[in-house]
């Protein structure tokens, strides 16, 4: 049997009603489930679907009671394991808010070009910079920029998919 | 086509659902339906006495016919009430559409008069819920509930309906013509190649045991009948949960009785020492499982359910078939048909050798007084009186529960109803007042405690206005029986607040409420009092005075395994009762 602890990211197609957060949230804490991050957003506005992607983890039982009482779930479409696939594609997005006053940013804005970090507000007194790219690079890029002063920060949940077919049709 | 309003809409659609009996109490937010619900003759109200009763009487009704119970109360404290009966329905897979008004959608979130968020209330102890904000959908919402309800594995509905929505007009166009707006097919065929594994397992097994459960009765008579023709075709011993009492005949030799922690020696010996488990619509809950680590170690286990996520959910099985229970069953059965198996009682009579070793125990023995009335006894007598009558039994929650699941026989299901999941003090007589509305004509006898009957007697009034014969037999010991004896077991004998004190003269009660009250605590006089319960044609209170010290047996503790019982007072715990265990509810 399988005792360790895993990292599962799980997609969910729902509806786009109100309430449906709520009730996915919910039975994670209502039941003790972990949420690492979630992230949600209407997908399809012509059938009101939305497609949540929540990071949890817990041991190979856990995880399976875990999707099976999302796919009790009346608004729940379809749910698919997507860290069961073979491959796929998990993303986050940072804000990053640098503080820049009276200091020198050629080499800084050197580095985040070669790091494709994009800078969407600069001024003299600060750097807003937007990087997208897996939990790791992500880690990284914050660790890169830790000896700046950092004014503030933001981070999405992660969004993920597979390569291949649609897994989650419908 | 012509536009009618919300209200009239929820009317309409409750009818064409064939509804025929609600269950309610009107209040400001719901006065357009009840204004539509005067204008019709076809669904029947019943006005409870708090909201909770209307909830638990929905229950015995669903509970006793297999059709969805219909709760209809006002916003605020009227739904909020409802909170414990919905929970109570969604532990027992009870399948219910409650029907909540709600302030008018512009004052919802203003903390308006009577505003609760209900639907946030109940989203945990909902199967779904809905709050209408467009009278448009509101068809589709009711017809929709009705469908989730009583689909998959049942459970209760809440439709919050603000006022404005009742008053707004739209068209219905029957129910055939609105689409169901919840995406939710609940797979019901079973995956044959699995039926086939299964198969395999019957085959080998030397000590093989059916534990059925509650599912069996909400998949319907079908799954009942097909599961009596396997148990018998098999030879095999089956066990029931509280819950399942009735899926299987227990009068049925086959039958080796109730398991979990009140259950038989000969059944809980039974699941630990078998070698194939077969779980037809039971959830290993921890009242019947005891200590996981120690459950059933030696045995293949496999699961039937209509609910994916009960498989694997506290233990672990080795096969899961999903699907409908009646046609799981009769898969099975096919199967066993066409390959012609017959199993060899040969293979089978040492386990059955051993069984009856263990039943020879007399596990539900108990020592009788001509001094005082012991409630065990009570409730033989009352089995073996009534059960020409083929009656309905509810409970209360506590001792007399264990004991009537004990002693009663439950030759046919959707015959007892009881609290199983929550365990609701209070369920017994709303509930037996549902069973009553379902089945005028029927014997419904709700076996309680003093303690419990108190929580909902209120209903006493419910029962007089609709003249329900409802017999209630009270088993009064004069204390939270079952507080006690946790008291007595785990905490050192100190009886905090477990003397009911203060209790009311139940005869005079009963009179009050135009009823029959009959008191005795002679064992010479129970018969008699029994059969002029039966023969009193109106409502009973039957005041029973039992021994006060009395306790449940057998027993297994908090945190112990099935071989671990005790089997009466003089048994003690072995050792101490862990930490682990003491924690344990
Ligand atoms: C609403 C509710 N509150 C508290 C409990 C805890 N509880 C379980 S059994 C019991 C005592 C029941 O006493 P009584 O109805 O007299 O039954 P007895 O055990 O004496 O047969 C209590 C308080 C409960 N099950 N339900
Ligand atoms: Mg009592």
């Amino acid at each position: 049997m399988n005792k360790k602890n895993l990292k599962h990211i799980l997609s969910i197609m729902v509806d786009n009603e109100p309430g449906v957060l709520a009730r996915v949230v919910g039975l994670f804490s209502g039941r003790g489930y972990n949420i690492e991050s979630l992230s949600v957003s209407e997908v399809d506005s012509h059938k009101f679907l939305s497609r949540i992607t929540v990071v949890t983890s817990g041991t190979k039982i856990i995880v399976d009671q875990i999707k099976a009482q999302l796919a009790k779930l009346i608004p729940v479409h379809n749910l698919v394991d997507i860290t069961e696939l073979k491959s796929f594609i998990g993303k986050e997005l940072i804000l990053i808010k640098l503080d820049v006053k009276n200091k020198k940013t050629f080499d800084l804005k050197k580095k985040l070009e070669r790091l494709s970090a994009k800078i969407l507000e600069e001024n003299d007194l600060e750097i807003i910079v937007q990087f997208t790219g897996s939990p790791n690079e992500v880690k990284k890029m914050e660790s890169i920029l830790q000896p700046y002063k950092i004014i503030e920060q933001t981070r999405s949940g992660l969004v993920s998919m597979a390569t291949g077919t649609d897994y989650i049709k419908k | 086509m012509k536009k009618i309003t919300g209200a009239e809409i929820v009317i309409q659609t409750l009818i064409e659902e064939k509804v025929d009996v609600i269950f309610g109490y009107p209040g400001g937010a719901v006065l357009p339906i009840y204004d539509e619900l005067f204008k019709q003759k076809k669904i029947r109200h019943i006005l409870v006495r708090h909201e909770q009763a209307a909830v638990h009487a929905a229950e015995g009704y669903a509970r006793s016919t297999g059709r969805v119970g219909v709760v209809l109360v006002t916003s605020g404290p009227g739904a909020t009430n409802t909170v414990t009966g919905l929970a109570d329905a969604m532990m027992d897979s009870v399948p219910l559409v409650c029907i909540s008004g709600q302030v008018p959608t512009h004052m919802i979130g203003n903390d308006a008069f009577q505003e609760a968020d209900i639907v946030g209330i109940t989203r945990p102890c909902t199967k779904h819920n809905y709050l209408v904000k467009d009278v448009n959908i509101l068809p589709n919402v009711i017809h929709s509930a009705f469908f989730i309800a009583k689909n998959g594995r049942p459970g209760p509905v809440l439709v919050d309906i603000p006022k404005d929505i009742q008053t707004f007009k739209a068209v219905y166009k029957g129910k055939k013509n609105t689409k169901v707006i919840s995406y939710y097919k609940p797979n019901l065929k079973p995956n044959i190649n699995q039926i086939d594994q299964f198969i395999k397992l019957l085959e080998k097994s030397e000590k093989p045991i059916f534990y059925v459960g509650g599912g069996v009765i909400n998949s319907g008579e079908v799954a009942s009948k097909n599961l009596f023709k396997l148990i018998k075709s098999t030879g095999f011993p089956c066990t029931q949960t509280l819950m399942g009492l009735g899926a299987y005949p227990t009068s049925d030799n086959q039958c080796v009785g109730m398991l979990g922690m009140h259950g038989t020696y000969e059944a809980n010996m039974s699941m630990y020492n078998c070698d194939l488990m077969i779980c037809v619509g039971a959830r290993f809950d921890d009242r019947i499982t005891g200590k996981v680590s120690g459950f059933s170690p030696k045995s293949k286990k496999v699961h039937f359910d209509i609910d994916a996520s009960s498989f694997n959910k506290s233990v672990n099985v080795d096969l899961t078939v999903q699907g409908d229970l009646a046609r799981i069953l009769q898969a099975i059965n096919k199967k066993i048909e066409e390959k012609k198996i017959s199993f060899k009682k040969a293979k089978i009579k040492d386990w059955w050798i051993q069984i009856n070793k263990w039943r020879s125990k007399d596990c539900l023995k108990f020592k009788n007084s001509d001094k005082i009335i012991k409630p065990q006894h009570a409730l033989k007598r009352l089995d073996f009186l009534t059960k020409k009558y083929n009656p309905f039994i509810t409970t209360e929650v506590g001792q007399h529960q264990m004991w009537a699941a004990q002693f009663l026989t439950f030759n046919k299901p959707k015959h007892w109803m009881t609290s199983g999941g929550l365990g609701t003090m209070g369920y017994g007589l709303p509930a037996a007042m549902g069973v009553q509305i379902a089945h005028p004509n029927s014997l419904v006898i709700d076996v309680a405690g003093e303690a419990s009957i108190l929580m909902n007697i209120q209903e006493m009034s419910t029962i007089k206005q609709f003249r329900l014969p409802v017999k209630i037999f009270i088993l009064n010991n004069h204390y939270m029986g079952m507080v006690r004896q946790w008291q007595e077991l785990l905490h050192g004998n100190r009886l905090s607040e477990s003397y009911m004190d203060s209790l009311p003269d139940f005869v005079k009660l009963a009179e009050s409420f135009g009823a029959t009250g009959l008191r005795t605590e002679k064992p010479s006089e129970i018969d008699d009092l029994i059969k002029e319960m039966i023969n009193v044609k109106g409502p009973v209170i039957c005041d029973v005075i039992v021994d006060p010290s009395e306790n449940c047996f057998p027993m297994i503790p908090s945190g112990s395994t099935h071989n671990q019982m005790l089997l009466g007072p003089n048994d003690k715990v072995e050792g101490e009762i862990s930490e682990d265990g003491m924690v344990l509810v």
